[in-house]
Order: C-alpha cells, then sequence, then structure tokens
C-alpha cells in the first residue's frame, strides 16, 4: 500500500540466525498497521524451508507478511521475509532483487548482502537490529548502515542464545546500541515507535 | 571489504564497455554491485587502482567480466524441479522424434548434465540434442571438460538422490587424480558453445529451454527483451523452464504460456 509523499518509503531491517526466531516472532506481535515503514526479516533458513514460514506468523499479527517476488517494489506497511537459497537485495530503484551467487558465511539469504544492499539503496533505514547467530554475517552490514547514518542495534551478546553474532557487530564498531533481553518487546516498541514519527 | 558506490559502478561499466565491447548496462545493479565490490575486495583494490588495472583491457578485463556474472550452479539444483520435468514436460516430449533442448546461461554445464541424465534414465538421451550455452568462455571451457571437485559432487549427489534419480550418481562419472569426470555418454549429446542472451539471437528452435537463475541479472528492460528471445526460441507447446523462484511476471509474456507448475515456473508456450 503506497501511503503516498504523506509518507515515504523508509526501512527497518532485522537480522538474525540460531536464537532470533523467538525475538522475530516477539516483534512481529507488537507490530501494528499501519507500519510507517517496511520492515524487512533476513534469517538464516535452510533451503528447504517454503513459504510456509511467513504463512505460520501471518495468523500471529495482522500486518501483512511476504517473501518478495524479484522486482517486486518496496512498499511500505509492508513485512518481507528473505526467501531461503537466495540473497535478497533492495536496488537503487527500491525493487527487491534476487541474488543466488556465492554464500557468506556459509548463508544464503546472508545478512550482509541484505544490509549492504539496502544502505546503498537511496532508501532512508531508519534502524537496523542484528541479533543472535553463530555466525559473523550482517556484523559488517551493520557497520556500514551505523556508518552511513542509521540507528543501529545488537542484542546484548550475554543474552543471545548464540552470542557470535551480536559480538562480532559490537568489535567491528562499538557505537551500535545494546538491547538486553528484558523489556525487549518494550524497547522494540519504543525504538520503532520514535522512528515512525 | 571494500565498497563501491553507485556511481563508480556507471563508471565502471562504462569503461568496460570501451575497452571490451561488453556491456552491463542491462544487468541488475544491486548483484553488478555486489560481485564489483568483492572483485574489489578480492583484488585489494580501490576504484582508482582498478580502472587503472583495467586500462590495458586484454585478458584482465576479461576476467573482471568473468567474476562480474553469477558462475554459480549445482548438478540438480532444486531437485523437485527434476521430479517434475520428468512427470510433466517428458510425457510431451515423448512424442518428437528428436529432440532440441537449449539450457541458456548454462555456467560449467551442471545443469545441461543434469539434463542429459535425466533424460538418458527416461529413454531419450539418444535422439535428443542438448544446445548448453553461455557467455562466458571460461566456464564453457570448464563445462566442455566435464570436471568438478569431489566435494561439489558430492552435493550434486545428494540432489540426485532427491530428485529420484534411478541409479547412483557415480554411474555417471569417473574420479581421476582426485576429480569427478562426467563420462563421455552424458556429454555426447552436448554442444557447448558460445551465446549472449543480451545481444545475440535466435539461433534454434527448441522443444525445451531451461533458463534457470539467469533472468535475476538483468534489468527489467533487458529481461523482457530476453524472454521474447526465448519465447521465439520454442517452438509451440515447447517448454520454459525458470529458477525456482523465477516468475513470468513483468516479462510482457504472461498471456503466451501455460503456467504447468507455478511454484517450480515451469511455463509452456500455448500460441
Amino acid at each position: 500500500m503506497n501511503h503516498g509523499i504523506t509518507n515515504p518509503l523508509s526501512l527497518v531491517l532485522f537480522g538474525g540466525s540460531a536464537g532470533s526466531m523467538v525475538l522475530f516472532e516477539e516483534i512481529l506481535q507488537i507490530l501494528e498497521r499501519p507500519l510507517s515503514f517496511a520492515a524487512v526479516f533476513v534469517l538464516h533458513r535452510g533451503k528447504a524451508s517454503s513459504a510456509v514460514f511467513p504463512r505460520i506468523f501471518k495468523n500471529k499479527t495482522n500486518v501483512f507478511m511476504s517473501e518478495p517476488q524479484h522486482l517486486d517494489p518496496v512498499e511500505p506497511d509492508s513485512i518481507y521475509f528473505a526467501i531461503p537459497d537466495y540473497h535478497l537485495l533492495i536496488g537503487p530503484d527500491k525493487r527487491f532483487y534476487y541474488d543466488s551467487s556465492e554464500k557468506d558465511f556459509f548463508s544464503r539469504p546472508s545478512i550482509d548482502a541484505t544490509f549492504i544492499s539496502a544502505a546503498f539503496s537511496g532508501i532512508p533505514v531508519k534502524a537496523a537490529m542484528l541479533f543472535s547467530g553463530s555466525s559473523a554475517d550482517g556484523a559488517f552490514g551493520l557497520k556500514v548502515l551505523a556508518e552511513r547514518g542509521s540507528a543501529t542495534y545488537v542484542l546484548d551478546p550475554a543474552d543471545a542464545e548464540s552470542k557470535r553474532m551480536p559480538e562480532a557487530a559490537l568489535q567491528q564498531y562499538s557505537g551500535h546500541k545494546v538491547l538486553s533481553r528484558g523489556h525487549f518487546s518494550n524497547t522494540i516498541k519504543e525504538i520503532l515507535h520514535t522512528h515512525s514519527t | 571489504m571494500v565498497l563501491m558506490e553507485y556511481s563508480d559502478l556507471e563508471i565502471l561499466i562504462a569503461e568496460i564497455r570501451k575497452i571490451s565491447g561488453f556491456d552491463f548496462s542491462g544487468y541488475a545493479r544491486p548483484s553488478l554491485l555486489r560481485r564489483a565490490s568483492r572483485y574489489l575486495t578480492s583484488k585489494r583494490m580501490d576504484m582508482e587502482q582498478l580502472l587503472a588495472h583495467i586500462a590495458p583491457g586484454g585478458g584482465i578485463v576479461y576476467d573482471l567480466i568473468q567474476e562480474m556474472t553469477v558462475n554459480y550452479s549445482e548438478m540438480f539444483r532444486d531437485p523437485d524441479y527434476f521430479v517434475k520435468v520428468r512427470s510433466e514436460v517428458f510425457t510431451y516430449l515423448e512424442s518428437y522424434p528428436a529432440l532440441r533442448l537449449w539450457v541458456a546461461g548454462c555456467a560449467s554445464g551442471e545443469e545441461a548434465f543434469s539434463m542429459a541424465i535425466l533424460l538418458k534414465e527416461a529413454g531419450y538421451l539418444d535422439r535428443s540434442l542438448i544446445y548448453a550455452t553461455d557467455l562466458n568462455n571460461k566456464v564453457l571451457t570448464a563445462a566442455r571438460e566435464g570436471v568438478f571437485t569431489l566435494s561439489s559432487v558430492r552435493t550434486f549427489s545428494e540432489n540426485y538422490m532427491q530428485a529420484a534419480g534411478q541409479h547412483s550418481l557415480s554411474d555417471y562419472y569417473h574420479v581421476s587424480y582426485n576429480k569427478a569426470v562426467i563420462s563421455p555418454e552424458i556429454r555426447k549429446n552436448i554442444v557447448f558453445s558460445l551465446h549472449d542472451l543480451t545481444g545475440d539471437g535466435v539461433f534454434n528452435e527448441f522443444q525445451f529451454i531451461s533458463c534457470r537463475n539467469v533472468m535475476i541479472y538483468f534489468t527489467l528492460e533487458l529481461r523482457q527483451r530476453v524472454f521474447r528471445l526465448l519465447y521465439e526460441s520454442l517452438s509451440v507447446l515447447g517448454f520454459l523452464c525458470l529458477g525456482k523462484r523465477e516468475t513470468l511476471r513483468y516479462s510482457g509474456l504472461e498471456d503466451y504460456f501455460r503456467v504447468v507448475d507455478s511454484s517450480l515456473n515451469i511455463y509452456q508456450k500455448i500460441k
């Protein structure tokens, strides 16, 4: 749904791997339409997993959620999930692009690929978050976003089920804000509210 | 990691065209940017150094062109696709005394070898000719040799099993010096040749075209042109197979095809 000039397109990005699913679920439950941004979730998924994944969530939230098709325009008030076995890139023409090239950190989709492409897309990235995972994927992309002025957040490694990912993010760039697991939903709510006004 | 800006990418595209004649202007920018950044990173160069590096032309600029086109593939990639081709497509192909198939954008031959095995197991290989084309000479040379590392063959074997292959993939290759070499009987009905989907035209009429994970690298405009080329290269009732997540959407040709399988993106030309 395009809300026209009163609501220009912006992005909020979420990335994670092992141990992040439960956090994604919490976030999905607090999202309420209309969203003033497009939310993009990148979770490392096996290539066999199918579109069933967003459908499971669909019942839990009232926000429109989809696995974007190649070349689909990025629309505000939408929630997107990266599909398995392709990198999900965001282009300067505000469309999604699939890329089936090499894996990053043994992962396709790679969080870095999406985050970096978003940082270069020209679409404002209001916030980007990296949670739990056992590889450093996403750490570099989050740094690029931070350096280009986005608000960036990482889950406190002490609270992460797999701390390698948030740790790598903080090692590469110490300026990310750290989210604690306690009051997680409320904090996220506040962040999303702050950045949507 | 060294990252490139879109403005520099446009300069690079113009330089490559000037030096080599190869034109990336119809290629999807997000993937190109990702690949160009990877190239810079692997060569430890910045943009200025890259431009100086490719200025002499020759092999160096072709090396860059090859790196900027995606050549990654697997045998029996998306096993369920091959199961579907066998059950839904082969029954139509049965009626033809001679079959012409085209694997467009064949990389190192993975898809062409998979098709040849599938045809062989169905008993059609002897009356089939597979044209496998790519714009990249380096990968075509590799394809003609049909040599793969043992670790990639392990992945291929798993895919083959999931694709309900009738034998063992090892029946179709032999191991020599720690490499897997695809058997001559699988290779003999495949013609590997140079063809650039973005510039070259129709060269034959086919009953089956597989062009999987190629179109995603083209811009919307170029994509429509290439779809037109594939459409014109197909006989009526011929099949067009796209990548698992590629559709005819935005092709302008949606009405000319019947959807055989909407999730695996198998289409049949109906007019």
